[in-house]
């Protein structure tokens, strides 16, 4: 066919090819029967070849050692190196085997072997003892009474003396220390006041053991110690109580306010009508919980203030129904509150209860009904009170109706900042046994030390993961100084806990908790920029896509010539 | 007639709380005044005044207030919002000497106890913050470039002790661009311990509140000290609101009936018992009229008559209170009051590039010179020229009217300009005073998304000076302006990186090519390249379908 085209075509065609025939220094041979006005091109140079390959080796080289680096560089994410492996440890719960040796001196003066009930009673207590972290170690009081520097703190004394003739065994806790009383029967036998002793001291800290062992092991997704594991002996049946409590346990732990060392008291009192305009609730404060606040302050401080609310209305879903006393017309009765009324008793959207700390603020509300909603009761609650996990505790209160209603005096708050004050201690996680106090905010500072390590570990987790699955995140180097400082602290607390200084090891796992977090709220980490694939490649494929495309065909051609300049020569020898 | 202008004015005073119970209905008070202004409007000022303590203990000073001042260390508070525009011709001066007004949208200024600059800027935010979570305003955005320290403006109202007033630093702020709405009332009646449930504030209801000409919420708090040393902390919330119906020609000739029930949707819901008990003095409502006028009142409430054209009321607990003026013709209007200056404001000059400002400041006095400070906070991207300022009265330039400039020069993206010019106008004298600015280019990410529409510049602050002690004691705000910068495309980056990068592409390409390519003659091209073969191919087909179409008549 290219016969039949005129001269005229082929010119243009030629021509054509001409612009582009640099592409291809390869004559492709059919080729040349196609154009009848043929001159074969003066033959390419040693040295032109030579020029050009030259040239296209330099070009990449400034392109790979200059441009790639360049656009490397400017592109990079900051990420601070993390020790990785530990975090995950941590976060495994495999770093530290937290334990809680409890001592608890023995003070025997009168019992004439108190070595030998000693070693049978830990012998019991050891047998017993399913949950071996938290175990207790009992050791004779030597009378001396000086306290080395850095010795692990007394969890409790036990003091052994003579009961009354023909009583059994029993023991009394005083509620302001952490003196335990014992009373033997005097007719006794070491068996029977071994036994005892083990199940008091037992009883006296199992609510502590089952929290902490809850902690523990939520924490940890590896198998925790199973409690079947144990032995079967002991028969002190504090395995049965154990597996019941586990609910019982979990709504506790459900209730408690986030560990910080510093807590905002809020004391409101809502009133639904102009009065009363004052309450004593100073004074109340100082007089009624200022003895337990000043007693927390080792595991944490409290900062207080107060409001009254006038004219503070339920919200509308609240409809309180009316109860007589008795079937008889006009009769007195009470206004009565459902379970399901108390979740939304409080009207968030038009009471103002929040606060502006940088820490969690606990809501105490008295609220006062008006008068035709007088007196509300809450039929399942003895004290007109319920608590709200994690946020704080509500009590109705009706004023009697007789009495001047326009002030709240100080005896007429005592029992709401009773109530107040047990609601507290419920909702930091003190436990509700035993009667002793000291020994109950002991557990509750070893509760916090286990709560703290678990969740700065668990944090340590989390960014820990959150760095291996946004790799476009940047990690600032003081993300990386937060967590090595944490994993410090999480080292100390453990060997602190491990030797049984608790305060200590609190205040270690304060600061890796608030390490963990200043790491993992990092704003610049969090503050990622979005910036998807797709737009990458708009904006770099307008420069990498004309620039690349004849870089990479030249590099082609020329490694393609080489190649088979390298073939001819083989074929010539 | 309808509301027209109503300011209403609340205020909240804190004082310490050692006092015994019975006294303490004093810490709280609130009374409204209704006055008629010319061209049938009416102005509605609120004022309610709470004491509260220092300490951590509330009753009817707000906690959330009382908590957010302690944490930043805010000795004196002073925060307004305002809506509309008061027409000083017609309704003359304002109430409370100006003070409870601020300009456009929100105002706020603040004495805080600080060592230095930077930790008073530190606590500045932190109030900043805390106040636009409370108030649900845009607050928090009130950082540097919209804050100024004034010199001359303003004095601290409240009592401070000698070596505590040299630890106060004041700080101004505005957001000129601040729509004040029912989201900003809502918190502010909380504030109040009847809550708009019961007292005058049941009439502060948004739904018709906001139809007003002019409205202003203003908040402050300051600490009042007795004589004998005894301090307590006072909190002013005053809310003045003019509104009116003047639509139809006939309003200057009657004047037209109005009820409280009318206005604001419903009447009073009894008095607020937590109010100070009524005295003589102190009275819950009064209404300044024209003596001719005749009003009817709802049954119990008490009257009090103070002047013939003030009467006031005293309401009673649980019962509503409605007020009904019955038509009167012809018009009775009072006397209006003239304020000591007339203040207006408006942007000169053309194009993108440079503007000007004129300020027109008239002594309306006929016998005494004024003399006041005029205040600008300019934002960075207008950069003025103080050499082009100027005040001329009649055309003549006077170099007597500019008394004193503190001018602080705006940082790029860092503080704002801030010009004080003191000022001194002759009784009768109408003052211009102008000055020429450049208008700067924003960066891409700096316009706002609708940035066609413009900027807002603050309203000028004019406070009048008393002219024995140089003390502020009135204050006008002029409108806040309207903008408009050089606004470019917004989808100019991208059309850069491919612009850009095709020029450099081309360049790249054209270099690499001489400097890789052989160069031969046109004839001498052996065969083609992959173009010049798919060339040849579509020849190929175009000439064997041009015989096959030739050929197609023949086979027919």
């Amino acid at each position: 066919m290219s016969e039949r085209l005129g001269p005229n075509v082929v010119a243009t065609i030629a021509s054509a090819a001409s612009a582009v025939a640099a592409e291809s220094k390869i004559p492709p041979e059919s080729a040349a029967s196609v154009y009848r006005k043929k001159k074969p091109p003066p033959p390419d140079t040693p040295e032109g070849t030579r020029t050009r390959s030259l040239v296209i080796l330099s070009f990449w080289i400034v392109v790979i050692t200059v441009g790639l680096p360049l656009w490397w560089i400017t592109t990079a994410i900051y990420r601070a190196p993390l020790p990785l492996k530990e975090m995950q440890s941590w976060a495994d719960g495999r770093a530290c085997r937290a334990e809680f040796p409890l001592l608890i001196e023995v003070e025997a003066p009168t019992l004439p072997d108190p070595e030998n009930l000693l070693k049978t009673v830990q012998h019991a207590l050891d047998d017993a003892n399913d949950f071996s972290a938290h175990h207790l170690r009992l050791r004779l009081s030597t009378n001396s009474s000086q306290v080395e520097d850095g010795e692990e703190s007394v969890a409790a004394t036990l003091r052994l003396s003579q009961g009354a003739t023909g009583s059994p065994h029993s023991y009394v806790l005083s509620p302001s220390s952490r003196a335990i009383d014992l009373f033997y029967s005097p007719s006794y036998n070491p068996t029977s006041l071994s036994a005892f002793v083990a199940s008091t001291l037992q009883e006296i800290f199992a609510e502590e053991q089952q929290m902490i062992s809850y902690l523990l092991a939520s924490s940890a997704p590896a198998p925790s110690p199973s409690p079947s594991s144990g032995g079967g002996n002991g028969g002190n049946g504090v395995k049965v109580v154990n597996k019941v409590n586990t609910v019982e346990i979990a709504r506790k732990m459900s209730r408690i306010v986030k560990y910080s060392p510093m807590y905002h008291l809020t004391f409101s009192l809502f009133t639904a009508a102009g009065d009363p305009s004052s309450w004593e609730i100073k004074e109340a404060v100082s007089e009624y919980l200022q003895p337990l606040l000043d007693a927390l302050g080792g595991i944490s401080g409290f900062t207080v203030d107060s409001q009254i609310q006038f004219y503070a209305s339920l919200s509308s879903s609240v409809v309180p129904t009316w109860v007589p006393d008795s079937e008889e017309e006009g009769s007195s009765g009470k206004y009565s509150l459902k379970k399901e009324d108390l979740s939304s008793f409080i009207n968030s959207a038009e009471w103002p209860l929040v606060s502006i700390t940088s820490y969690p603020t606990i809501n105490f509300i008295i609220y006062i009904p008006a008068t035709d909603q007088s007196p509300l009761m809450i039929p399942t609650s003895s004290t007109n009170a319920f608590l709200l996990p994690q946020w704080g505790g509500v009590m109705i209160h009706n004023p009697p109706a007789e009495t001047d209603n326009t002030h709240l005096t100080k005896e007429a708050l005592k029992p709401a900042l009773d109530i107040f004050a047990t609601q507290l201690l419920s909702l930091l996680g003190a436990p509700t046994h035993p009667a002793s106090l000291p020994i109950r905010l002991d557990s509750l500072t070893r509760q916090r030390s286990a709560e703290l390590l678990v969740s700065a570990s668990s944090t340590l987790g989390s960014l820990y993961r959150l760095t291996l699955a946004l790799p476009s995140i940047s990690i600032p180097s003081s993300v990386s100084t937060s967590v090595s400082s944490t994993l410090t602290s999480l080292t100390a607390a453990c060997q602190e806990l491990r030797h049984g200084r608790f305060g200590d090891a609190l205040e270690e796992g304060r600061n890796a908790e608030e390490q963990a977090e200043k790491a993992f709220f990092e704003k610049s980490m969090v503050g990622q920029v979005y910036f998807p694939e797709e737009h990458k490649v708009a904006v770099y494929l307008p420069l990498m896509g004309p620039v690349g495309a004849p870089l990479l065909m030249a590099a082609l051609k020329e490694i393609s010539r080489l190649v088979r300049a390298w073939k001819a020569s083989k074929l010539k020898k | 007639m309808r509301l027209l202008s109503w300011p209403s004015v609340t205020q909240l005073l804190l004082a310490p709380l050692v006092i015994a119970s019975a006294s303490e209905y004093n810490d709280y008070s609130e009374n409204l005044l209704l006055k008629s202004l010319p061209g049938n409007s009416l102005l509605a000022s609120f004022r309610f005044v709470s004491n509260g303590t220092f300490d951590s203990h509330h009753s009817v000073f707000p906690r959330s207030l009382a908590q957010i001042l302690q944490q930043s260390q805010t000795k004196e508070l002073h925060l307004k919002f305002t809506l509309g525009r008061w027409d000083a011709e017609q309704w003359g001066r304002q109430v409370w000497d100006g003070r409870t007004a601020g300009g456009t949208g929100v105002e706020l200024w603040a004495w805080v106890d600080a060592a230095d600059d930077a930790e008073a800027d530190a606590r500045w935010t932190t109030l900043n913050n805390a106040l636009s979570g409370l108030f649900c305003a845009s607050l928090n955005f009130i950082d540097s470039t919209r804050t100024i320290r004034p010199v001359m403006s303003f004095q601290p109202a409240g009592h401070h002790s000698p070596e505590g007033l040299e630890r106060l630093h004041l700080l101004h702020g505005t957001l000129p661009r601040e729509p004040v709405c029912t989201e900003n009332l809502t918190p502010f009646l909380k504030l109040l311990p009847c809550k708009g449930k019961a007292g005058i504030s049941s009439l502060l209801d948004g739904h018709r509140l906001f139809d007003a000409q002019w409205q202003s919420m203003s908040i402050d708090v300051k600490p009042v000290c007795e004589e004998d040393g005894k301090c307590q902390l006072q909190m002013e919330q005053t809310k003045p609101y003019a509104g009116g119906d003047s639509c139809f020609p006939l309003s200057g000739v009657t004047d037209l009936p109005w009820s409280l029930s009318e206005m604001f949707g419903r009447p009073i819901r009894g008095s607020c018992p937590l109010a100070v008990v009524p005295t003589e003095e102190a009275t819950h409502v009064c209404v300044n009229i024209a003596e001719q006028r005749s009003i009817f009142v709802s049954q119990g409430s008490e009257e009090r008559k103070k002047s013939p054209e003030l009467r006031c009321f005293i309401l009673h607990e649980n019962i509503d209170f409605d007020i009904v003026l019955p038509e009167l013709s012809p018009s009775t209007n009072l006397l209006p009051t003239t304020p000591p200056v007339y203040a207006s404001r408006s942007l000169t000059g053309h194009g993108q590039e440079r503007g000007g400002i004129q300020a027109v400041l008239n002594n309306p006095s006929s016998n005494s010179t004024v003399e006041f400070v005029y205040l600008e906070s300019l934002p960075w991207f207008m950069k003025p020229y103080l050499h082009t300022l100027s005040a001329t009265i009649s055309g003549k330039d006077d170099r007597n009217i500019i008394q004193d400039i503190y001018y602080r020069p705006a940082l790029d993206r860092k503080r704002g300009t801030q010009l004080e010019v003191r000022l001194r106008v002759p009784p009768g004298e109408t003052v211009l005073l102008n000055y020429e600015f450049d208008k700067a280019v924003l960066r891409y990410t700096e316009y706002p998304p609708d940035a066609n529409r413009g900027f807002d510049i603050a309203p000028a602050v004019i406070s009048i000076l008393d002219p024995a002690s140089q003390k502020s004691t009135f204050s006008i705000r002029t409108t806040s302006l309207l903008l408009s910068l050089p606004t470019p495309d917004f989808s100019m980056p991208y059309n850069v990186i491919i612009l850009t990068s095709t020029v450099m592409a081309l360049a790249f390409g054209s270099i690499f090519n001489i400097l890789v390519r052989r160069f031969v003659g046109a004839d001498e091209v052996i065969g083609g390249g992959l173009v010049s073969k798919i060339r040849g191919h579509i020849m190929a087909f175009a000439a064997k379908r041009g015989r096959a179409g030739g050929d197609k008549p023949k086979t027919e």
